[in-house]
């Protein structure tokens, strides 16, 4: 099992990164709408750390994701019909374009509340943004107006890899396509 | 612990002082406390007190005033990331609203009990407010003496009515506060 990637199928990095952050992504858009309901007390109030620690390390993962592919370039997509290259082609730029900017609102809407943003326990990151009511009200909106769409194009994602029988989803799996 | 004496009262029956009489904080012994419900608990803690007036008349209770300047900036409170949210943008904005003052503009006595009308200022809103509380000896203090007292005034604000309503839902609007002032007579 390669590490790297080739022109027919994704190494065990690529892998590995792609499901550790489907499986990041989706806990921490549920979490996220978890805490954004519950009533919050002292005995709870830990999980908004924790939605913050998961947040900068999927926004770690990607960086690891954009570095490591520019290390070991990705397979090509599969041949499929033009509509559909164009929609996946797409659908993956949005897909890099929204895993920067959700974790980056969350941070902002963070920093601006004045309120420290500590990950992992321990670590407190420089605020990004002042501490401001406006800059707290925008980066919660984008937030949240992100996260939706966010969610949207996983489950267009998972219907794309799902329905397609070409081996794409097999390949991302196992590495090779058949 | 401090022998509450309620001194109004008497202080009220004397009729030997004719004008107020002045007196200045003591710092280190006063603070201002609070607490607002945040779920199912609690957040509180404490305020400094930056500085404070008092000019007690003891033959006019009506001729009494207290003004006090609180350092919002300096609150504290029982975790920190309360602290944090409690002097962020969207509550206190200590950063361009670094104290909260009170200034009297009434002042009655009843029985035992006090009773001060005034206006709050919070985050650059005024709005009336009413507390209530009295004056205290310390222990070991003899009667009539009133050159060390303590005032304890007590009341509560809704927050919203300032503007400082975030995290609202998350922590509740009533704020409960209690001003615990140690003043020496000034000689």
């Amino acid at each position: 099992m390669s590490a790297a990637n080739d022109t027919d199928g994704f190494g065990w990095v690529s892998r590995t990164i792609h499901w550790a952050m489907a499986l990041g992504v989706i806990g921490a858009l549920g979490f996220g709408t978890y805490i954004a309901r519950m009533e919050v007390n002292l005995s709870n109030l830990w999980m908004f750390a924790a939605h913050k620690t998961v947040g900068i390390t999927l926004l770690a993962l990607l960086v690891l994701r954009v570095v490591w592919h520019l290390v070991s370039r990705p397979p090509e997509p599969l041949p499929a019909a033009p509509w559909k290259s164009a929609v996946a082609r797409w659908a993956h730029r949005a897909f890099y374009l929204l895993l920067l900017a959700v974790p980056l609102s969350g941070w902002v809407a963070s920093s601006a509340t004045g309120i420290d943003t500590v990950v992992f326990g321990r670590w407190t990151l420089p605020a990004i943004a002042p501490a401001s009511e406006a800059w707290e009200e925008a980066g919660f909106a984008v937030h949240s107006v992100l996260t939706k769409l966010l969610a949207l194009l996983i489950l267009l994602h998972i219907a794309g890899a799902v329905t397609r029988r070409d081996g794409t989803l097999r390949r991302m799996i196992a590495g090779r396509a058949a | 612990m401090l022998r509450a004496i309620a001194l109004l009262l008497l202080a009220l029956a004397t009729p030997l002082a004719a004008a107020p009489v002045d007196y200045r904080l003591d710092t280190d012994g006063s603070r201002v406390q609070y607490r607002v419900a945040f779920g199912t608990d609690e957040i509180f803690g404490v305020m400094p007190v930056e500085d404070a007036a008092v000019a007690l008349d003891f033959a006019m209770a009506s001729n009494s005033s207290v003004s006090v300047t609180m350092n919002a900036a300096g609150a504290t409170a029982n975790f920190p990331f309360a602290a944090q949210a409690l002097k962020g943008p969207s509550v206190l904005d200590t950063g361009t609203h670094p104290d909260i003052t009170f200034s009297t503009t009434a002042f009655r006595a009843s029985g035992n009990d006090a009773e001060v009308d005034g206006l709050i200022t919070i985050r650059g809103v005024t709005r009336p407010i009413t507390l209530r509380g009295g004056l205290f000896r310390e222990r070991g203090q003899e009667p009539g003496d009133r050159s060390e007292l303590l005032v304890r005034l007590t009341g509560a604000v809704q927050r919203s009515d300032f503007g400082a309503d975030g995290f609202s839902d998350m922590v509740g609007d009533r704020v409960e506060i209690e001003v615990l002032a140690r003043i020496l007579r000034d000689e």
